[in-house]
């Protein structure tokens, strides 16, 4: 096996695979707090690519709504891609108001807060086609600036190629999982967070407010989405409204088998995956996007409960 | 201190408590027995706002707590120590501590305090960076009472801190109450072991099927021969 080639599906397969770590998160956090998967995490990850472009780039496409129109500025990559997130962030929190809240006070069935953001999935998603069109977005390639498309690395008789929006989605997925685990893991607001998630009721007898919590999740959860659903965007072009679709499902895929519920397990997981799509062979590559299910499944055999999931007796 | 007026409680339709009025004056201990079932958790909730009165008023202080929110009692000085110690498995025993005094931003007294609570249950400094999912049931019961504690309250609601607990360990948490109250905190201790509550307490209530059937002296109520019978054995 030559260690070029070994190294460069490593390169790629832990680029990609981060970004879809970044973008499950965004389910796992919903799901500890709510133990609800919300199916609208897709549409916010579209939103944040379609936000961030704009921001970026200035210009709407060729149909819909906003055919042809233009921003009066355009803010640098790293700005734009930052306030895309924060946007999308709020999308979130728009969500846990519109479509779970309500539902939840009522004492509704969990099954009803999972069609109802399935409902909201799609109107984000329509909206999205009825403001900028269903064409293709492709971010032009000087967006990251004047930075060389790819750094070369000689390894022994072949040759790495890292491409700087590789370097760029590995980076910005490195700093993000770091942050969220330090907030967690260590700070007061993230440790009350915890506790929302572990016992609502608890949490309120201390003082603190499961609904604004909640919020939170949901603030911190679309800005994952908006985020990765960019880094997604600016590798590989916006397909149309419905691009999410296929990267959500690949996301339900990663918290499955890294464990619901579990930040470590989920991160592992987008990036078993990502490393999965990775090193498959090249005749084989019409069957990338079964790559996810097929290792779900056959880790699944082994391991009901995912990766570093709890089984259920575990379960507190 | 608190009072609650005519309180009916219920769970849908499920009625739990019916019409229940008592009160807690400031630096008592007040007992609040009766049987598995009876309602007394449910009151407990009522009061601490996770359950909303279906009619009458609970006051503390003065004040309707009508709409005030959850999160918002314990800031008025009204800690809950809930049934079943509740501790957070998932967190250490300090951040359990820490997060009793989630609503207090003075990171001095904080740290003094926790050096209290440890003063005041030895093991659980020698357990300090434990997961509380860890520690035994009498030891949890400990971390539940001292993090109801960092929030430094007026008054302390109890549900059953003596529950599974080895008589040795529940004589001890009583000796606790006893000295929390001498120094200053009211508390309403609720309780199946009627003994033990009525000799720590100084007034008694007893709920029978979500309704108070009697009330007075926690020791003249102890010598009444209906109450002797039902929960003294
Ligand atoms: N979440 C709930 N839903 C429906 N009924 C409940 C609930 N919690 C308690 N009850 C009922 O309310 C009554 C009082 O319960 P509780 O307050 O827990 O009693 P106690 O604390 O005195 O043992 C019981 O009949 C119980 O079955
Ligand atoms: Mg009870």
């Amino acid at each position: 096996m030559p260690l070029a080639w070994f190294l460069q599906n490593l390169v790629n397969g832990l680029s990609i695979g981060s970004v879809y770590a970044v973008f499950a998160l965004g389910y796992t956090l919903v799901f500890s707090v709510l133990g609800i998967l919300n199916f609208a995490h897709a549409a916010v990850f579209t939103l944040g690519a379609y936000l961030t472009y704009v921001l970026a780039v200035g210009e709407f496409g060729l149909n819909g709504l906003l055919a042809g129109a233009t921003m009066p500025f355009k803010l640098p990559f790293a700005l734009a891609l930052l306030a895309g997130a924060v946007l999308s962030g709020l999308a979130g929190m728009a969500v846990e108001y519109l479509a779970f809240r309500p539902l939840r006070k009522r004492g509704a069935d969990a099954l009803l807060a999972l069609v109802s953001s399935l409902g909201v999935a799609l109107i984000l998603v329509n909206l999205i086609q009825y403001l900028f069109g269903a064409e293709i977005y492709s971010f032009p390639p000087d967006v990251l600036g004047s930075l060389p498309p790819a750094i070369l690395f000689h390894v022994g008789e072949g040759m790495v190629a890292m491409r700087t929006i590789q370097a760029v989605l590995f980076g910005v997925s490195l700093l993000l999982l770091i942050g969220l685990v330090w907030f967690i893991q260590f700070t007061k607001q993230g440790k009350a967070l915890r506790a929302v998630a572990e016992n609502p009721d608890t949490a309120s007898l201390l003082g603190i407010s499961v609904d604004t919590f909640t919020l939170g999740t949901f603030f911190l959860s679309g800005l994952l989405g908006g985020m990765s659903g960019t880094l997604i965007g600016v590798s590989f072009g916006l397909s149309g409204p419905y691009f999410g679709v296929a990267y959500g499902l690949k996301a339900l895929a990663v918290i499955v088998l890294g464990g619901l519920g579990s930040i470590p397990g989920t991160v592992l997981g987008g990036l078993v995956i990502g490393l999965a799509e990775a090193f498959l062979p090249p005749e084989l590559s019409s069957y990338k996007e079964a790559v996810a299910y097929a290792l779900l499944f056959a880790v699944l055999l082994a391991r009901p409960q995912g990766l570093l999931g709890k089984s259920a007796e575990e379960k507190v | 201190m608190l009072e609650l007026n005519a309180v009916t409680l219920a769970y849908g339709p499920v009625m739990a408590v019916r019409e229940a009025s008592l009160h807690v004056r400031q630096g008592e201990i007040v007992t609040l027995i009766g049987a598995n079932g009876a309602g007394k958790t449910t009151i407990l909730r009522a009061v601490s706002r996770l359950l909303d009165p279906k009619s009458g008023a609970i006051m503390f202080e003065g004040r309707d707590l009508r709409g005030v929110a959850p999160d918002r009692v314990v800031r008025l000085g009204l800690a809950h120590c809930p049934e079943g110690r509740q501790v957070l498995a998932r967190q250490s025993v300090r951040d359990n501590l820490e997060l009793g005094a989630y609503i207090r931003a003075d990171r001095a007294g904080i740290r003094q305090d926790l050096e209290m609570a440890f003063d005041l249950f030895p093991r659980l400094r020698e357990r300090a960076s434990q997961l509380a999912g860890t520690l035994s049931g009498g030891e949890q019961q400990m971390l539940a009472i001292a993090r109801a504690l960092m929030c430094r309250p007026k008054l302390l609601l109890l549900d059953e801190p003596s529950l599974g607990l080895a008589p040795i360990i529940a004589q001890e948490i009583f000796n606790i109450i006893t000295n929390l109250n001498q120094q200053g905190v009211t508390i309403l201790l609720v309780e199946q072991n009627a003994h033990m509550a009525m000799r720590t307490a100084h007034r008694a209530y007893v709920l029978e099927a979500g309704q108070i059937v009697a009330e007075g002296d926690a020791r003249k109520l102890a010598d009444d021969e209906r109450v002797r019978q039902a929960y003294l054995g």
